[in-house]
């Protein structure tokens, strides 16, 4: 695979579907909070103007409707993954390339901050992903999960009510409203700052799209191997 | 002054005032006797209750029922023939409709003369169905034709609509007027569908409920996103495996030096993809889509006549497609829309006159290359048994096509001014009506003729002469973007 890069120190650190299934959830997410944020905070102008070009409340929700099931469609096709990942490919979910938490990610943190402080005179050598990554990660992949089911009770309100209390409902809307808030602010906010304004690739980290880093820039270990 | 004499200046002034303006206007009374020529709607001045509350609903509903709960105070005459116009308070108490008022619906009748031009107003609230639960041909049949109790059905000689009738003691079906059950029929029970589709109809139904249009034929008809029949599943099921068996094809050779892993291979398969893609090669892409696969420069250079020939076939069937995609999206999105209901209804002037015409192009085409390979035989057609089994489904599939309609089109009796738009069918189903077969019972094997060649077709994609709709595009474009040599093609 080598002679195929670039450049001699870039790895493959994300392949065409992972690059694929970012951009999609990208583009839903986006969709999601732009027709979600609009409905919640239907007085101000901007939701207003809004949702004059979506074409009424209907139209939004709608497109809400359409990209809460494509980027949920990416939650799946990742759960997919990891039984493709151990199964077929014979990966370790416990091992360096995983993007399984582990007791390494704790470890790094506690260097990381001791790093910070000025009372560790090295950065930690990460593993292939992060503990801010696999925060990153696994607070989309979690988080999709609940604003998929409550997501649901919302949509089908009359079929869950055939077996669910009325009240879950009023619980749906309360845990739809925040889980969204938590959500963009940490996407919008953290990620993109954890991701892209760290000093070693300010100012974007373009790996997750053109599948490729230097092995420092993805600041994970350079003795590490590449996954066969 | 006192206050007091403030007070009563007052009263007296607003009294003038009410006076003069009710003066201003004429009396109710005198209104209806000075013409009779405009119409008085009740809720212009009295109040309506707010019937989106439940209490609303009952109190609507309450005064509707005050002369329409008994059949003494109800019954009119209309016709020379004495009316029952009582609703059945009781028909309500299960129905959807329980918690709306009488208004909402028979949106025309508070007015003055007391009475209705439109009937209910069904599609205030619900949509028309598209291909998945009832196909287009239901377009002209009114919903309570299916969706109440009643049982009696009859084509309206004046509207050409399909509605519910009355039987009365002449054995004759007059149109239903009177007092109907509003209790609603459970449709998703399929006996309903008998109502109209057996032998002996009178509404121009075919004897068979035929299943809706599946995902598959989307290719060449606006469909539903279903596969909902045991033929369908079926061909699907082919059509998924020889793709697999295709893809599984292009990977058994090397990809850049690697031999053994399909997942290596993919993975870097799909890397090319992906760098092609978002690199300026995007634009040799795009170039080859519209040039070479779209508009067919490459069959062009070879012979003007070949490419008029095959542009005939794929060009219909590309549009066909096209179109077909193009109405069932737009149906999801809005299906009250004009244009999604015109697209999606046969008999529509543009709808039936383009299948019309883009079927007859696929016809013409696959003719002319049958005159190619049977009569003309030029030097460089060379015949396999593949290219006839291809020519002959394409064929055959457009022939039981227009066939079916023609048969359609005996069967429902549609109006000739409608019906003469369908250029081909409507000319046929006057020849098919000479013969002397009961279209009733003919159409369902006619249609099911078509389904099974058009299911062959579909299926036969990844496998015989049809695979070059998949392959020869793709060659095209990895030639362009690797820019393979030329004269190595095979």
């Amino acid at each position: 695979m080598q002679e195929h890069h670039p450049s001699e120190t870039s790895v493959i650190r994300f392949s065409v579907l992972h690059r694929f299934l970012h951009l999609v959830v990208m583009v839903g997410f986006t969709g999601l909070a732009a027709t979600g944020l609009s409905l919640a905070f239907s007085a101000s102008w901007p939701a207003r103007a809004f949702m004059w070009l979506m074409g009424g409340s209907a139209g939004a929700a709608w497109v809400h409707r359409a990209c809460a099931v494509i980027t949920y469609a990416t939650v799946v096709i990742h759960g997919l993954w990891f039984l493709y990942y151990k199964w077929v490919l014979r990966g370790r979910l416990t091992g360096p390339h995983s993007i399984l938490p582990s007791l390494k990610d704790l470890k790094d943190l506690r260097h990381n901050v001791g790093y910070f402080l000025g009372t560790r005179p090295q950065a930690p050598q990460f593993d292939k992903f992060s503990y801010m990554e696999k925060i990153d990660y696994w607070a989309v992949f979690i988080g999709m999960n609940t604003m998929g089911i409550t997501g649901l009770l919302l949509w089908f309100p009359e079929f869950f009510t055939l077996w669910l209390p009325g009240f879950f409902i009023n619980l749906a809307q309360v845990l739809h409203f925040y889980e969204a808030l938590l959500a963009i602010v940490i996407k919008f906010f953290i990620h993109i700052g954890m991701a892209h304004l760290r000093p070693a690739v300010y100012p974007a980290d373009m790996s997750i799209f053109t599948g490729r880093a230097t092995a420092a820039h993805s600041g994970s270990n350079p003795s590490m191997k590449p996954e066969q | 002054m006192s206050g007091k004499a403030w007070t009563g200046l007052g009263i007296i002034a607003v009294t003038a005032l009410m006076l003069f303006a009710a003066i201003d206007k004429p009396m109710v009374s005198e209104m209806q006797g000075a013409a009779g020529a405009r119409e008085l709607v009740c809720l212009d001045c009295h109040r309506r209750p707010n019937v989106n509350t439940n209490e609303g609903v009952a109190t609507s509903r309450a005064f509707c029922f005050s002369c329409h709960a008994t059949p003494e105070s109800s019954t009119r005459n209309l016709d020379d023939r004495n009316i029952s116009l009582q609703v059945e308070a009781a028909s309500f108490q299960n129905s959807p409709h329980r918690f709306v008022a009488c208004v909402q619906c028979h949106t025309d009748v508070a007015r003055s003369p007391h009475r209705t031009d439109m009937g209910a107003q069904c599609r205030d609230c619900h949509t028309v169905h598209g291909e998945g639960t009832a196909s287009a041909p239901h377009l002209r049949v009114d919903c309570q034709a299916c969706h109440f109790t009643h049982e009696a059905v009859m084509q309206d000689g004046d509207t050409d609509r399909i509605r519910l009738a009355a039987i009365d003691g002449a054995g004759e079906m007059p149109p239903l007027t009177g007092r109907v059950d509003h209790a609603l029929q459970d449709t998703t029970d399929p006996e309903t569908c008998r109502r109209c589709h057996h032998d002996q109809n009178a509404v121009g139904a075919p004897a068979a409920v035929l299943p809706a249009k599946s995902l598959l034929c989307v290719a060449c008809h606006p469909a539903s996103w279903s596969l909902n029949h045991p033929l369908f599943m079926l061909a699907a099921l082919a059509l998924l495996v020889g793709l697999l068996l295709m893809v599984r094809f292009w990977f058994v050779g090397s990809v850049k030096g690697e031999d053994e892993s399909l997942h290596q291979k993919i993975g870097l398969t799909s890397e090319a993809v992906w760098n092609t893609l978002f690199s300026r090669k995007v634009l040799i892409v795009l170039k080859t889509l519209l040039l070479d696969i779209f508009l067919q420069r490459r069959i062009l250079k070879e012979s003007v006549q070949r490419w008029s020939m095959h542009a005939l076939i794929f060009v219909a069937i590309v549009v066909r497609f096209l179109l077909s995609v193009f109405t069932g999206v737009l149906f999801s999105l809005n299906p009250d829309g004009d244009l999604a209901l015109a697209l999606i209804d046969k008999n529509h002037p543009f709808t039936a006159f383009f299948y019309d015409l883009s079927g007859l192009m696929i016809l013409l085409g696959i003719a002319w290359a049958a005159v190619q390979r049977f009569v003309v035989k030029p030097p460089h057609v060379l015949t396999e048994i593949k290219d006839n089994i291809a020519l002959g489904l394409i064929g055959l599939l457009v022939v039981l096509g227009f066939v079916a309609a023609g048969a359609r089109i005996a069967m429902t009796g549609i109006a000739p001014e409608v019906a003469v738009h369908s250029f081909i069918g409507y000319p046929l189903s006057r020849l098919m009506d000479l013969l002397p077969l009961d279209w009733r019972i003919v159409y369902p094997w006619l249609w099911y003729a078509h389904a099974v060649v058009g299911l062959a077709f579909i299926a036969s994609l990844p496998y015989g002469k049809l695979k070059h709709v998949i392959n020869v595009p793709l060659t095209y474009l990895l030639e362009e973007v690797d820019g393979t040599d030329k004269s190595k093609r095979v």
